[in-house]
């Protein structure tokens, strides 16, 4: 495969300039996300120290092979909500590797609010456990949480794809033949007891770890009966009693010394037979990325230049180069895996549409999972272009991506507006993973598009009401929308609502993909077969 | 998680740094790059010849005429024994002790009889958890017990230790 | 003389020197015969003869020691001689005797002179009767003024100990007749107090002494040769650990003196076979008689390697009455060889006995070197006999050159499995006071530091950890288990 040839002046000062606004954009993330991760009140650490207890991310980097990648999701989740006061949604989840094989690890946070769950949090679980059944993924789940946050209860507790959904994920999860291990490191309380209930192995540590529906405080206040931690559901109890929890282990390292050895007793999953060449680096270095991405959302630029800095040697088989050029679709493998990337170069024209739609029906034929790099503001709009079948052709490309078997991946490069997302795989087309770039933005439209559009609507109604309208009502209305918009199309916001799996440095984009795209081969190809193609 | 080699009674890590384009280790703090084949093993950059030979726990190196004794750490019985989980022989069902093969004060190694219990018409040799000296006799011939309880107590570590120094 | 030939020979020993002796026994065409404990089934020495015999025992070693047994199978098996290698019942009279009645011959000296050479104060008066140097003493007596005028008789320096005590109580060096007599007190006094018996000894001090001793080969009717003279002064727990053949910086005069005062001892005795004369050699030149030993040495290749004179056969062709193999005049002397002693032991816990398996065995081929051992890969070094594991012996056109190569050798030898000291061997041939050889028997104590193993080179401990690590099974799957990508994108966090 030909490389592509970077037209990109890495000394002219475009460049320059987008790599120190992009170097700013980037340093706030990892600012963001050292927060998410380490800031923590004083005294909620020296409880857990006291408690002679691990940080939860000692213990996955005790837990993972050594000198193993970490592909951490959704490290900014939640952190929009609740005024900040559950980092990462109170949750860590990530897939890597233990005693060889890919896992999908999930871990409570005991740092914060004793690891209660709060709405997005078990949104960031249940979408854990999704991933984990799309991609045929082990689950290993690191239990220390006090249960549901309480005061949310509402946004905790009954709905389908509230925390329930975590238990019926964890059932069915089983019930595909997809392994789960619970390593119970603090109380699993309530509804938190079921995690390890509901897996297939579980490790609990002796003196910390408890499993019980209810605390002593609730049995007490329920029936009167005074109970210890350890009687009613502690480790030696829950290990030679009720069976509840499978290992007794000494420490912490014991249990997970335990977890990585029953782990290693796991038939591996066999991956689905995808092309496969040698990996080669990028010829171009990534780090360009930051004088690529332009510093005003407004700009074009040419994604060829990112697919140089992500695939292995910059090596692009181009399909259809000259025809519907705003959608440029071709051949590349990224870490070796054989992949076929689509990308936004522009307005999404029918041709392109067309085009789009026939290079995702290749890519099933062919066996060749499916990369979206999306930075799009829209199906082209107007009277030729809808006597064109803008419409039909954009259906097209949904249906035919919407029914693609092969695996689906997304990078939220720029922007991403309007039906544009639809058929560029946005949230709502079960793409295994979905990555957001911090400088992206997503809407039904962008801000100042929507502030015309109010103000014209407030115009409109004004006029009816027989009212002379008021420019000074007009521009806050402008203003307040503009301002709205803004802060809900921000890649932050679309984290914390849990709209991806995470925001990535542009940098770490390929090594994100060749993660993400080795675990997803593990689910089976799914069947072809389509819906009715409207011509 | 470092792999612990004991030589002459220190202890020495291993860390997994790296595995491609080569393999890194931290050794004892400080990183090299490592290949090893059989019979030669090449340490950032220079070979050396080594014969290598296995024997239970016991793993002897030569290099360059030079033998290394060395015992991978087991960090499971350590932790046991810090925690004085191998201080005590406990009874593994109901039963009734048939004889006893050691006495208080006796030597015993890890392994070796120090009890024989007979539970359900089936005897049972208890043995050993570790290395040391029986402190105690909980439980004597023909006495019974229930499952799980301390039979036999073995003097701690630490005891241990003081009273071979002073 | 002409004598008979064996056509077959039972070898009453075990591990290495049973397999030397038969390696001269098939050179020579004769057939062998082993001995093993169940313990040993199975044993290179047994599948290395022609047919082994099962003698039962207590403990492997009992078996071995019992002779009625051991004939038992030499007559079962129709072998015409026993060969005794050495230890065991090598020095037993009362075998030797059993061996003829029982109508065969015993590879080694009649039981007689066993016997007189077996006992100390005999051999002792034997040897100072045909002019052999001892040491001067004083027999023990609790009479203070009479020890005093014989002790100042000997000279100075004196050893003096309690004759009853043992571990040092009662005894010290005396250097001047001034100090003689309170020194007699003290040890007198001491003996009462210790032992209950107030009896003092003294004897000739020999300052930095050196174990010296000849190989002798007799006839048994007076004729006897001798092969040169061993030096087997480094030693631990009174016991040798290398020796070499000649020994070094002795004087020609000196070494005739000592080698004539050997021989002259064996035919006194009307010495058969071969035997060895120890030894005690002083700074001052003067050297005492120790004993004899009426067999084959451990240390013996050193002598073949210098000689080129197999010795196991010419004991074999001596037993068969073919008189002595060459004429004094015919012993040929060619360069230096040493022998070092490979045991399972811990140079630094005092050469405690050590226990293991030998996991492990990779011996230099060289055409200068003999590595004498009965060693298997995988088979158990337990503490049933002694901890000897094999015999390292180098020969050089030279001394210096025959250090070189044991070192080299001892370097390149891999015997895994069991704590040894082939590197203490190793730091000992290094040392300086070794190669310039300045040696005594007090060679290991004096230079206790410098033989202390060092701190290892970091690379070469680096190197050793890095092969260890990757010799452990779960080691090396945590390495080779990861799959790719992740292998190669390694460490990385997003």
């Amino acid at each position: 495969m030909k490389r592509i040839r970077s037209m990109i002046d890495t000394a002219g000062a475009e460049f320059r300039r987008n790599t120190e606004h992009n170097r700013r954009v980037v340093a706030e993330f990892r600012e963001k996300q050292e927060a998410a991760r380490h800031k923590r009140p004083q005294r909620d650490l020296d409880r857990l120290s006291k408690q002679g207890k691990m940080r939860p991310r000692e213990r996955i980097e005790k837990l993972l092979d050594p000198g193993t990648p970490f592909l951490e999701l959704s490290s900014l989740a939640a952190n929009m909500a609740y005024g900040g006061e559950s980092p990462s949604a109170s949750s860590i989840v990530g897939i890597g590797v233990v005693s060889g094989r890919e896992v999908l690890i999930r871990a409570d946070d005991p740092s914060v609010k004793g690891g209660a769950w709060y709405p997005l949090t078990a949104k960031k679980i249940v979408r854990a456990l999704d991933i984990a059944m799309e991609n045929r993924l082990p689950v290993i789940h690191l239990c220390d949480s006090a249960g549901g946050f309480l005061p949310l209860q509402a946004e905790v507790f009954p709905d389908r794809y509230m925390a329930g959904r975590i238990f019926r994920n964890q059932s069915i999860l089983s019930k595909m033949g997809v392994k789960q291990l619970s390593l119970v490191f603090g109380h699993c309380t309530a509804g938190g007891a079921y995690i390890p209930g509901l897996s297939d192995y579980s490790v609990i540590v002796r003196g910390t770890g408890a499993v019980f529906l209810g605390g002593p405080p609730l049995v007490k206040a329920a029936t009167g009966e005074e109970v210890t931690v350890e009687e009613l559901g502690g480790a030696d109890m829950h290990t030679s009693v009720s069976g509840t929890c499978d290992y007794p282990a000494r420490s912490e390292e014991d249990a997970i010394r335990i977890g990585r050895e029953i782990v290693a007793q796991w038939d591996q999953e066999r991956k689905w037979d995808c092309q496969r060449e040698a990996p080669e680096a990028p010829a171009y270095d990534p780090v360009e990325l930051y004088g690529i991405i332009p510093d005003d959302i407004k700009k074009q630029f040419d994604m060829r230049e990112v697919i140089a800095r992500i695939v292995d040697g910059s090596r692009f088989h181009e399909y259809q180069p000259n025809y519907g050029k705003t959608l440029i679709c071709g051949y590349a493998n990224i870490w070796g895996f054989k992949v076929g990337i689509l990308a936004n170069n522009g307005v999404l024209f029918n041709d392109s549409s067309l085009k789009g739609a026939h290079f995702i029906e290749l890519c099933n034929q062919n066996a060749t999972p499916l990369v979206f790099l999306q930075n799009i503001t829209g199906y082209m709009i107007g009277r030729e272009y809808e006597r064109q079948g803008i419409t039909k052709d954009g259906a097209k490309m949904i249906m035919a991506q919407s029914c693609s078997r092969v695996p689906k991946f997304t990078v939220m490069c720029n922007g991403s507006f309007g039906a544009g997302n639809y058929g560029m795989c946005g949230r709502a087309f079960d793409g295994r993973f979905l990555f957001s770039w911090p400088n992206h933005q997503i809407g039904v439209m962008g801000g100042d598009q929507a502030a015309k559009t109010l103000v014209d609507v407030k115009v409109s109604q004004m006029k009816r009401a027989g009212q002379e309208p008021d420019q000074a009502v007009l521009d806050k209305v402008y203003e307040d929308t503009r301002k709205a918009y803004l802060e809900q199309l921000s890649a932050y916001y679309s984290t914390s609502e849990l709209w991806d799996d995470g925001i990535l440095d542009p940098v770490d984009t390929r090594n994100a993909l060749g993660v993400a795209i080795s675990a997803s081969l593990n689910a089976p190809l799914g069947d072809s077969g389509y819906g009715v193609f409207r011509f | 998680m470092a792999l612990q080699l004991r030589l002459k009674g220190r202890e020495h890590s291993i860390e997994i740094v790296a595995r491609r384009p080569e393999l890194v280790l931290r050794i004892d703090g400080v990183e090299h790059r490592v290949a090893v084949m059989p019979g030669a093993v090449m340490l950032d950059g220079r070979a050396y010849l080594f014969d290598e030979g296995v024997t239970g726990d016991r793993h002897f190196v030569r290099i360059d005429g030079r033998t290394f004794d060395l015992e991978a750490v087991d960090p499971d019985l350590e932790e046991e024994a810090a925690a004085g989980g191998l201080d005590v022989i406990r009874a593994p069902m109901p039963g009734a002790v048939v004889s006893l093969a050691k006495a208080e004060g006796d030597q015993v190694r890890r392994g070796e009889t120090v009890l024989t219990i007979e539970s359900m018409k089936l005897q049972t040799a208890l043995t050993a958890p570790r290395d040391g000296v029986i402190e105690r006799i909980v439980r004597q011939e023909g006495q019974t017990f229930d499952k799980d309880e301390a039979v036999v107590l073995l003097v701690p570590l630490e005891e241990d230790a003081r009273e071979q120094t002073s | 003389m002409s004598g008979k030939s064996f056509s077959k020979v039972l070898v009453a020993n075990r591990g290495e020197i049973a397999c030397r002796v038969m390696r001269t026994l098939d050179a020579m065409g004769i057939a062998s015969v082993a001995i093993h404990h169940a313990a040993e089934a199975g044993a290179a020495h047994a599948r290395m003869a022609g047919e082994a015999v099962e003698i039962a025992g207590d403990t492997p070693v009992a078996a071995h020691l019992d002779g009625r047994q051991i004939i038992e199978a030499a007559l079962e098996t129709g072998a015409e001689a026993i060969h005794p290698g050495y230890g065991f019942l090598s020095e037993n009279a009362g075998f030797a005797r059993m061996v003829a009645e029982a109508g065969l011959t015993f590879i080694g000296p009649d039981a007689d002179v066993i016997a007189l050479m077996g006992d100390k104060i005999s051999s002792r008066n034997f040897a100072q009767k045909h002019g052999v140097p001892v040491a001067p003493s004083v027999m023990p007596t609790e009479e203070l003024d009479e020890f005093v005028r014989q002790a100042e008789a000997i000279g100075f320096p004196l050893l003096i100990k309690a004759s009853a005590g043992g571990g040092g109580k009662g005894m010290s060096i005396v250097r001047e007749a001034s100090g003689l007599r309170e020194a007699a007190r003290i040890a007198a006094s001491e003996a009462q107090r210790y032992f209950g018996d107030g009896r003092v000894y003294a004897e000739t001090y020999v300052e930095r002494p050196r174990h010296i001793e000849v190989q002798v080969l007799g006839d048994g009717e007076g004729g006897a040769v001798h092969l040169g003279e061993r030096e087997c002064s480094v030693q631990r727990r009174f016991q040798k650990i290398i020796e070499e053949a000649p020994a070094a910086r002795l004087p020609a005069s000196l070494r005739d003196e000592i080698c004539e005062a050997a021989v002259r001892l064996a035919k006194a005795a009307k010495y058969r076979n071969a035997g060895t004369v120890e030894f005690i050699l002083g700074a001052d030149g003067r050297f005492f008689f120790l004993e004899m030993n009426t067999r084959l040495q451990v240390e013996h290749p050193v002598t073949e390697m210098v000689t080129g004179i197999d010795l196991v056969r010419a004991q074999i062709e001596i037993a068969a009455g073919k008189g002595l193999p060459l004429a004094q005049k015919d012993v040929r002397f060619e360069g230096h060889a040493i022998e070092c002693r490979i045991c399972a032991e811990d140079p630094e816990r005092d050469f405690m006995p050590e226990t293991g398996r030998v996991a492990r065995l990779r011996v230099p081929d060289r055409d200068w070197l003999r590595f004498e051992n009965a060693l298997d890969e995988g088979r158990a070094v337990t503490a049933d006999f002694d901890p000897m594991l094999a015999k390292l012996v180098a020969h050089g056109p030279d001394r210096s050159m025959a250090v070189e190569r044991s070192i080299a050798a001892l370097k390149d030898l891999a015997l895994l499995g069991v704590t040894t000291n082939i590197d203490y061997l190793g730091r000992v041939l290094d040392h300086p006071a070794f190669r310039a050889g300045d040696l005594h028997t007090g060679f290991v104590s004096e230079h206790r530091e410098a033989l202390a193993e060092a701190e290892p080179e970091p690379g070469i401990l680096a190197a050793a950890l890095a092969a260890a690590a990757m010799g452990l099974r779960e080691f090396r799957d945590l390495v080779e288990a990861v799959p790719e990508p992740h292998a190669t994108i390694g460490g990385w966090r997003n």
